[in-house]
């Protein structure tokens, strides 16, 4: 028998209290060990999201917004000077155009459908059609009028000096069928078509179609698993910007840095570079916007854990100060026969520590139960409650508005949202060792916090009180 | 050697103070069976308190074997309450939960007594008071009044102290168990040739004590 028996055979005095105290504790542990794997599921989630969409920067005109207009296209001397910013490797150029009736023979893959009977003027197939009214349905004033527009999309057509980004393909990861890639930094009248438009106008490897009245040669076709990706042509960017006479011209652009350690600064020197001809963000910047609601859980998972640490040691503190007033008589009879503060305090910390090891141990089973069911819910809640407040209102489809809170542009970086905002919700937190271990650390914190106090009062106790008859 | 001299113990409090011990003398010589007795309220057990280092006095010296335990370190104190004290206090002041035998280990654990030895010696101790058998593993609560005074007897033997300081041990207790009591502790007395010191306020036991000291509202009466 010593101070460590004493001490765990005295948490045992009482069997209904100490289970009724390893139960809360529990619950209090359990809570804490969740939060934790909550908080550390959260953060590799986002340094996932983060890494995963890369160290690019976005170059957009200023002001720009797709086929809608606005801004003044880039040029290459701008971009030149892009090329030179410190840590960049390399950019990217785009520029994108429509072909219409009047500059092309190919015909559009995909169907207005009624979505697009909205934007029926914007056609240019022939000339625009004025809405036709039905008045035989309605009445008038009645303001039940059937509106029916004739409008067929446009071609998009892109040219590229790099044929590696996913921005060339509307956002989307491509893969040549048939027949071969095209030399992007050639100025040659070659493209790859899409799928769907080279099913639609009976294109293959060979084929040839026009376009500015010039006659292109299909080099390949190319699949991007997507209705509207495989629409489009993709042709090298000299080539482009020759035959639509836009010599030089560039509406977006792409610099890779050389690691994500360097795109805060090399964004800023872009920015710094361009002034205000250009709309400049980061990929950062839409994975930071992305991963906004998990940063807002890893917040809740925090408090959460503070909250219960500190419900732990409250409970410990006010469990061990009620047990020390209990046995103050023992306590005096203990230091009457020779029992220094330091072992009596000893043992009351060993029982304590007993208790809260007793309610770690249940707690695991708790925290190891809960921890993925909270996560979840808190993620879902968040990204749930965020989307709703980011895709509330701006224009469908308007290239860099998708955001609602901040125009960040272009078809790579939607692309980027939308695989960040997938792999958001395949979130699930699992306790580890390392987990289990700081779990471990904060009960024993809790035990060592929850014992000070009733520390204190044992080294205030006189043993002349033991001396003195109940 | 025991030598207590002008002794003084004021208790402060803001409705004003009340003197329990008032300038004490005495001395007890070594291996002497005293008592101290008086009634209620006459300051036996502020006496004995004071005595045993569990309190500290207003004013005055004690002096263990030309030793003055007045004004020593806690740390110190603590020591002499280990190795030179042992107590008997009147309701006994067992350890509940622990059984008879850990009881009288307990202090020989805080002198830092070999584990080994710790239960031979808990066993023999024991058995001189009469507890043996199944009665060793008993915790309190299932051992009479008059077995747990024994095993109270029997823990302050523990660590062979000079000084035994028993309060009102037989005053919980019937006479017959009361008389037994009593003479167990004058045959440690007289066999461990231990300084014993009794307070009570039974004139009979006192009677039969090698020498008594009377106390009245703090004040050491001439016997």
């Amino acid at each position: 028998m010593n101070l460590f028996s004493r001490g765990i055979r005295n948490a045992f005095r009482n069997v209904i209290r100490t289970s009724s105290i390893i139960i809360i504790l529990a619950l209090s542990i359990g809570l804490s060990i969740a939060m934790l794997a909550a908080k550390q599921a959260v953060q590799d989630k986002i340094a996932t999201v983060k890494q995963s969409v890369g160290n690019t920067v976005n170059i957009s005109p200023a002001g720009f917004r797709g086929f809608e207009g606005g801004g003044t296209a880039l040029t290459s001397d701008q971009l030149a000077k892009v090329s030179k910013v410190s840590h960049v490797i390399s950019v990217t150029q785009m520029l994108s155009d429509r072909l219409d009736s009047n500059t092309t023979n190919l015909q559009s893959a995909i169907e207005a459908g009624q979505l697009g009977q909205r934007f029926g003027p914007g056609s240019s197939d022939t000339q625009p059609q004025l809405p036709t009214t039905d008045s035989s349905s309605s009445s008038p004033g009645t303001g039940t009028n059937t509106i029916t527009r004739s409008f067929t999309p446009p071609v998009t057509i892109t040219g590229t000096n790099n044929l590696s980004t996913t921005a060339a393909f509307n956002g989307n990861s491509a893969k040549i069928t048939s027949g071969a890639t095209i030399n992007a930094s050639s100025d040659e009248n070659v493209a790859l078509v899409g799928k769907a438009l080279a099913e639609k106008n009976n294109l293959s490897v060979g084929s040839t179609f026009t376009a500015y009245n010039t006659t292109i040669t299909v080099k390949g076709i190319y699949d991007t698993g997507t209705t509207f990706g495989n629409g489009g042509v993709v042709v090298p960017l000299a080539t482009l910007q020759r035959l639509s006479s836009q010599s030089g011209a560039v509406t977006s652009a792409t610099a890779t840095i050389d690691s994500l350690d360097n795109l805060a600064t090399a964004t800023t020197a872009i920015k710094s570079a361009l002034g205000s001809d250009a709309d400049v963000s980061n990929s950062q910047d839409v994975a930071s916007q992305t991963v906004e609601p998990l940063e807002s859980v890893k917040k809740i998972s925090v408090f959460s854990l503070v909250g219960a640490v500190a419900a732990g040691a409250v409970i410990i503190l006010l469990t061990m100060m009620m047990i020390v007033r209990e046995r103050k008589r023992e306590i005096g009879v203990m230091k009457a026969i020779g029992a220094s503060n330091a072992k009596i305090m000893g043992q009351f910390i060993v029982e304590a520590l007993t208790l809260t090891i007793l309610g770690l141990l249940v707690g695991t089973l708790v925290g190891i139960a809960a921890a993925s069911p909270i996560t979840k819910t808190l993620v879902t809640n968040s990204t749930t409650s965020s989307q709703s407040q980011q895709f509330g209102g701006g224009p469908m489809g308007a290239p860099g508005s998708n955001a609602g809170s901040r125009p960040v542009g272009g078809p790579a970086f939607r692309s980027i949202q939308q695989t960040s905002r997938q792999t958001l919700q395949n979130i699930s937190a699992s306790v580890g060792g390392s987990t289990l271990a700081l779990g471990a650390g904060l009960a024993m914190l809790i035990a060592i916090l929850g014992s000070a106090v009733p520390a204190y009062i044992i080294s205030t106790i006189k043993p002349a009180e033991a001396m003195r008859s109940e | 050697m025991l030598q207590v001299n002008n002794l003084s113990k004021v208790f402060r409090s803001e409705g004003g103070s009340v003197t329990a011990v008032d300038d004490i003398s005495f001395s007890v010589d070594d291996g002497e069976f005293a008592s101290i007795v008086g009634t209620s309220g006459s300051g036996k057990s502020t006496l004995l308190a004071l005595l045993g280092a569990l309190d500290s006095p207003t004013n005055g010296d004690i002096i263990i074997d030309d030793r003055t335990i007045t004004g020593l370190r806690d740390r110190q104190l603590v020591d002499y309450r280990r190795k030179t004290i042992g107590f008997v206090f009147q309701n006994y002041n067992l350890v509940p939960n622990l059984s008879a035998v850990e009881n009288v280990m307990l202090p020989m654990e805080y002198a830092h007594v070999p584990a080994s030895e710790r239960r031979k010696r808990a066993k023999k101790l024991l058995e001189q008071v009469g507890i043996t058998d199944e009665k060793l593993q008993r915790k309190p609560g299932r051992l009479s009044g008059g077995e747990q005074q024994r095993v109270s007897i029997a823990r302050a033997l523990a660590n062979k102290p000079k000084l035994i300081l028993a309060d009102e041990p037989t005053g919980n207790l019937d006479s017959e168990n009361g008389t037994m009591i009593f003479d167990l502790l004058h045959k440690l007395a007289r066999s461990e040739h231990t300084t014993i010191l009794v307070v009570t306020h039974d004139l009979d036991i006192a009677g039969r004590t090698d020498r008594t000291f009377k106390l009245k509202d703090g004040k050491l009466q001439k016997k």
